[in-house]
């Protein structure tokens, strides 16, 4: 078999104009999505000073009752810590898992997903997570801190009755008030790091939202739709006067 | 000597990376139309605008590059990592437009996670995500998993032609049957009868978990996605942890382990020789391996009394070994608590987990089965050598398809991907360091992106560090296509610059 027959290379300065070229069709893109984004709600940034700090993995957090190392027993909580009541937020409860297992806890979040019901109770997930608590679900403004945070609880029937809005798409989901246990592994589910709540009530009444439609983006789209049909349209073209006029759906 | 690349090589290398662009904005048509359908009306746009950009991208390079000029290995491999490269660029479009992601950066590392079957998420409150763009994340999982130029080849490619460089630059070695183009619709006809059957499964079990049908449909073909094609991405923030089903888990085991099945083995399965599971260096080896790493991980997990009964040990140690070793990513516990609750010894097994992943030619990433299988039976091989007389002969064979005969170049090339594994991570692991991170962060989070494991101990989170996200984005890329297309793509950057006329 003989060698490919070698053309002559392409001069560095042209495979240089094509790099500038695409990085600069590049950031035309971005630029034109950038443009495209959810409006701000205010004049302010796009992404505000955070007025709570965001927790840094870097950051050593020392628990009242760590769990022990390797081979070492586990320290049971006394019964008075037992039945005290301790407000909480799900980044405590799984930075020191070992302090809070077993004790009765308060904790609030709001409805996410879905309300799974079954015969022993009620399962829901309740995020206490900046989104819920102050700042509302995104997209509606543009104030990133994050992932979401919560706590698997399981809720009494009748207080799962009372829940209206779950948390979702266009959503915002019941804000929940539960007391109950929090069990690091519950001891009749197996589930681990979750709330088995002996009551519970809504605090605030989810809502719906509605995403009013961006003009410009559809602009946009319709445009750039019109240019792709009329690229593609030019290419089959192409393609046909190539092959002959006759019928081609492989490309490779 | 280096040659420079000539016009032939530029327009090959384009050609075959815009019809792999213009392939994935045909598929964003699939969110669009959801979108359409759940009334997200922003989001139709968005998937509009990208998908009319990527398709304009690819015809335009079609229009510009067209060539009939034959496929050289070189060609393939570097197209095959440029597409890798450029296909994020314009999934992310539709991600950064949902309003969930602070910057083009967090986007593109997500579509990469995606594409790369990685799992780890910058996206901020996922859950409140619209539909139609969680259902993107997983599709790209799928996209990536079955391999995004595998499926191009499948849809749009005649037979008889010389793309065998870009199937096995996506990290598969060997095909399944003689023609590229017939395994690569192989790949597809085993990705859609798990499919249907995987879907309907995970329906059932979620129906039973309590969900109502129309959500519960939803979230059973999102999970199967990231299930079969050991992806990692969740429909909830909280992972599987979020249905609280052990039935839901009991059915996603069997679909993380067939992802991280070669599609090889699948083949043979199909054809009716199950003799092959159990004959098969991988299998063999992955199998000793997730024994391994499940009885120490538990023995870990019981020391530290994270788990004080037998039950919830063996369901939650089982799925995230499971969930490791195939570089799913699935998590049936908060990742916070790998660090805080599970001791040292359980994580410290959940990261070799990931470093091994899967079977070579499978949706899983990681160093694979067969190498690890292959390095041991060549130390055995060396160690009977020593201990036999010197003029013995001594011939180790292996069982994988077909009985064969081990050579020093398939130990010595094991060896090397296995050295280039370790470097991978390690070279994460201390950027990490640098940024002040602890070890185990460091190494757990490295592991992670890198052999597509996509576990997270939190360390990956949208206010990472902007170098991070890039070093991750790096290793993610370099991981899922096993090194050798992206050194053929640096080889022809390197060419450009010191190549000779």
């Amino acid at each position: 078999m003989s060698a490919p027959t070698r053309l002559s290379p392409v001069p560095r300065w042209r495979v240089l104009g094509a790099i500038v070229v695409l990085v600069l069709a590049f950031a035309a893109m971005i630029w034109m999505v950038e443009q495209l984004r959810h409006p701000l709600p205010t004049d302010g940034p796009a992404v505000p000073e955070l007025d709570v700090p965001a927790s840094d993995p870097r950051e050593e957090v020392v628990c009242e009752d760590p769990p022990p190392r390797e081979g070492l027993q586990r320290q049971e909580p006394s019964a008075a810590e037992l039945t005290e009541i301790a407000v909480i937020q799900s980044n405590q409860l799984y930075d020191c898992p070992q302090t809070h297992s077993e004790r009765v806890v308060r904790y609030r979040g709001e409805v996410v997903g879905a309300v799974l019901r079954r015969e022993h109770g009620v399962w829901v997930q309740l995020n206490d997570d900046v989104y819920a608590r102050t700042l509302g679900p995104l997209p509606a403004h543009r104030d990133f801190r994050g992932g979401n945070a919560g706590v698997g609880v399981l809720l009494p029937h009748s207080v799962a009755d009372e829940i209206r809005f779950v948390g979702g798409p266009r959503a915002r989901g019941d804000v929940l008030e539960v007391v109950g246990v929090f069990h690091r592994v519950d001891p009749q589910t197996h589930e681990v790091s979750v709330i088995r709540a002996g009551q519970g009530e809504l605090v605030v009444e989810g809502e719906r939202f509605d995403d009013p439609i961006l003009i410009d983006r559809l602009v946009a789209a319709l445009i750039l739709l019109a240019l792709a049909l009329g690229i593609t349209a030019a290419e089959r073209v192409r393609a046909r006067r190539r092959t002959g006029g006759g019928r081609r759906l492989g490309m490779i | 000597m280096l040659f420079r690349p000539d016009r032939q090589d530029f327009r090959l290398i384009g050609l075959y990376t815009a019809r792999v662009i213009f392939g994935v904005g045909l598929a964003m048509l699939i969110p669009a139309a959801v979108a359409a359908a759940a009334r997200e009306f922003n989001e139709l746009f968005a998937f509009l605008i990208a998908a009319s950009l990527a398709a304009s991208a690819g015809r335009a390079g079609e229009l510009a590059l067209f060539t009939r000029a034959p496929l050289r290995t070189s060609h393939g491999l570097a197209a095959v990592a440029l597409a890798w490269m450029t296909a994020p660029v314009f999934a992310a479009i539709p991600l950064l437009l949902s309003g969930h992601y602070a910057s083009y950066l967090d986007a593109y590392f997500e579509a990469m996670s995606g594409f790369a079957t990685i799992g780890l998420t910058l996206a901020n409150d996922l859950d409140h995500m619209a539909r139609s763009v969680n259902l993107w994340r997983h599709l790209m999982q799928f996209l990536g998993g079955q391999g995004i130029v595998v499926i191009v080849l499948s849809i749009f490619a005649s037979g008889g032609v010389r793309v065998y460089s870009l199937y096995s630059g996506e990290g598969r070695e060997e095909k399944v049957v003689p023609s590229v183009i017939r395994t690569a619709r192989f790949i597809w006809r085993v990705a859609l009868a798990y499919g249907v059957i995987g879907t309907l499964a995970l329906w059932a079990a979620l129906l039973a978990a309590g969900m109502s049908p129309v959500p519960g449909l939803y979230h059973a073909v999102n999970l199967f996605m990231a299930a079969f094609d050991t992806g990692g991405f969740a429909v909830q923030s909280s992972s599987v942890a979020f249905y609280r089903s052990a039935a839901v888990e009991a059915v996603l085991l069997p679909l993380m382990v067939a992802g991280a099945f070669s599609f090889a083995l699948h083949y043979q399965l199909w054809q009716g020789r199950r003799s092959e599971l159990y004959r098969n260096l991988e299998t063999r080896t992955i199998t000793v391996s997730i024994v391994g790493v499940l009885l120490i991980m538990l023995i870990g997990l019981a020391r530290t009394g994270t788990f004080t009964e037998l039950a919830p040990l063996f369901r939650h140690g089982f799925f995230q070994a499971i969930a490791a070793h195939t570089t799913t990513g699935l998590a049936t516990v908060p990742g916070r608590l790998y660090v805080t609750d599970w001791g040292v010894l359980a994580p410290a097994m959940l990261v070799t987990a990931m470093a091994i992943g899967g079977m070579a030619g499978s949706t899983a990433g990681g160093i694979k089965g067969i190498r690890l299988g292959l390095i041991m039976k060549g130390l055995r091989r060396d160690i009977r050598r020593v201990l036999l007389p010197e003029n013995a002969a001594v011939i180790e064979t292996f069982h994988s398809t077909t009985r064969r005969v081990l050579s020093d170049d398939m130990v010595r090339a094991a060896a090397t991907i296995l050295l280039l594994w370790l470097a991978l991570y390690f070279v994460g692991g201390m950027i990490g360091l640098f940024y002040g991170y602890n070890l185990q962060l460091a190494l757990f989070e490295s592991v992670s992106a890198a052999s597509s494991g996509g576990l997270s101990v939190g360390l990956v989170r949208p206010d990472l560090e902007w170098p991070l996200k890039i070093i991750y984005i790096a290793q993610m890329m370099t991981g899922r296509l096993e090194f050798v297309a992206v050194f053929a793509l640096a080889g022809y950057a390197v060419s450009v610059l010191r190549g000779r006329v």
